[in-house]
């Protein structure tokens, strides 16, 4: 199963635990990545700032017409951000000939063209629609035991078209999480959005947004919290101190990538291939006493 | 109350020709779907629903100095549920960017964020996270730059300290030139761009 893997900017930096992880997790279910040759940003969700929508669009198609250039394979984004704008701009184009027509005038400038041929995927899609849960569930050497699990999925990884879980109440992490042999706990908020790219710049009202989603996790039980958004990841780790400070709250739960928690469950390296000692709220200890280490 | 004022249809029209997915607002029955689903509803002087609604009054000041409209964490939570499949969050977009363009920041930082953000796209073609927050804490000038960064330090250190910053400066990627004419040209035939 070959794909492209479009890991974007921040899977590079402040995610680097979630693409370190991915990748040995993939391979050993039988996937194979390229990179997009010479690709550029997404544009994320707060360039229209400066950009209007046809210039973000632009981007899009850009990468989208160097992958169909080179193979006619499925682009996995496993950044949220990055789905949302590559797979929005896709089906934009594929449904208007108008559109397609006015960006291939533009992507002309470089000799590039989009016929639209290409799908973009989320890697929870192709980890349970690919793959599927069986396989998944037949590479676990270590299952989690039954360990409590926040699968929080967010806004953008499953918005705004749905073509792998419900919009409105998603299941498919939770399914992964089994196939762990974790326990993911129900929790309300676990669709509610934490402020994404915004966060920082409007940072009085979003740490109201995240101590809500950390306090019913904690509430329904959860012992770690797992996502599979760059975002998602840094805005509930990076700011639970300051929300301590602010709220007079005691959280210190750790947040994992689900990819993370895959590379823990196949029996991999902790550091090399789980890559936890990337994260800032240690792991470690309720991973360990969970697989009986 | 001037009750023999008629509505004015011109800011309507400014919307329908300029901004981006203006023209989806049409298809709005005030519902106000969008309003409750918002995660930030309770900081918007404006919910989408009255935005769109005002567009309709010909509120032309009070719609382009919302604090709504450069408040969307583009969730998606209210385009997903609207009953008439209105883009709502291209529509806040779009007005974000106009009123942006005309110089009205009324929520300063997110703009001038989000601007640091896609100039940094326009020069490399990629984002650096570190490059792009010193730029962020520093557009105000030095003595608000390094207020900011010291409130922000601890946190910088920590995330360089779990290798989660990428040290090394990030590298223009090779087709720049021919991303920023291709951007060029879009900034320019785009609705809501600078030929607009």
């Amino acid at each position: 199963m070959k794909y492209f893997l479009y890991w974007g900017c921040s899977l590079e930096a402040s995610g680097v635990n979630y693409l370190r992880s991915l990748k040995p997790v993939s391979e050993a279910l039988g996937m194979e990545f390229e990179e997009i040759p010479d690709w550029n940003c997404c544009g994320a969700s707060v360039s229209y700032a400066g950009a209007n929508d046809l210039a973000i669009k632009v981007l899009n198609a850009r990468n989208l017409a160097l992958a169909e250039k080179k193979a006619d394979y499925d682009i996995i984004a496993p950044c949220s951000s990055c789905y949302i704008q590559m797979i929005k701009v896709n089906h934009e184009i594929q449904e208007s000939e108008s559109l397609q027509k006015q960006v291939n005038s533009i992507l002309a400038e470089d000799g590039l063209v989009y016929n639209g041929s290409i799908r973009v995927r989320h890697i929870q899609d192709v980890f349970f629609n690919d793959v599927g849960i069986d396989q998944i569930r037949s590479r676990v050497t270590k299952p989690l035991n039954g360990l409590k699990v926040a699968g929080y999925v967010g806004c953008q990884s499953v918005r705004p078209y749905g073509e792998y879980d419900s919009v409105h109440n998603p299941v498919v992490q939770d399914r992964l999480l089994e196939a762990l042999d974790a326990e993911p706990v129900p929790f309300p908020k676990k669709i509610q959005c934490c402020g994404s790219g915004i966060f920082l710049p409007e940072m009085d009202l979003c740490l109201g947004l995240v101590r809500d989603i950390l306090d019913d996790a904690v509430l329904h039980g959860a012992e770690i919290i797992s996502t599979v958004c760059p975002m998602c990841a840094m805005n509930l780790e990076m700011y639970q101190d300051r929300i301590n400070e602010t709220y007079g709250t005691d959280f210190d739960i750790p947040i994992i990538y689900l990819t993370q928690l895959m590379a823990v469950a196949f029996g991999m390296d902790l550091k090399k291939d789980a890559a936890l000692h990337n994260n800032v709220i240690p792991p470690e200890n309720i991973l360990k006493a969970a697989i009986g280490n | 109350m001037e009750i023999n004022k008629s509505y004015d249809p011109s800011f309507t029209r400014e919307v329908f020709e300029n901004v981006d997915s203006g023209k989806e607002i049409r298809m709005c029955m005030q519902c106000g779907m969008c309003a409750a689903s918002c995660p930030l509803r309770e900081h918007m002087d404006y919910p989408p629903r009255q935005i769109f609604s005002m567009i309709r009054a010909g509120k032309r000041d009070l719609v382009l100095n919302a604090n709504s409209i450069m408040m969307c964490t583009s969730c998606y939570t209210c385009q997903v549920r609207c009953p008439r499949g209105i883009p709502v969050i291209d529509v806040m977009h779009g007005l974000a960017h106009y009123a942006i363009s005309k110089g009205i920041l009324t929520r300063k930082d997110t703009a001038t964020f989000g601007r640091e953000f896609w100039q940094q796209i326009y020069k490399t073609g990629r984002i650096d996270e570190k490059d792009l927050s010193r730029r962020y804490f520093f557009a105000d000038g030095i003595v608000s730059g390094i207020k900011k960064s010291l409130e922000m330090a601890r946190m910088g250190i920590i995330m360089l300290l779990h290798g989660r910053m990428k040290i090394l400066p990030e590298r223009k990627i090779k087709g720049i030139r021919s991303l920023r004419s291709m951007i060029d040209r879009a900034m320019q035939t785009g609705k809501g761009g600078t030929g607009a």
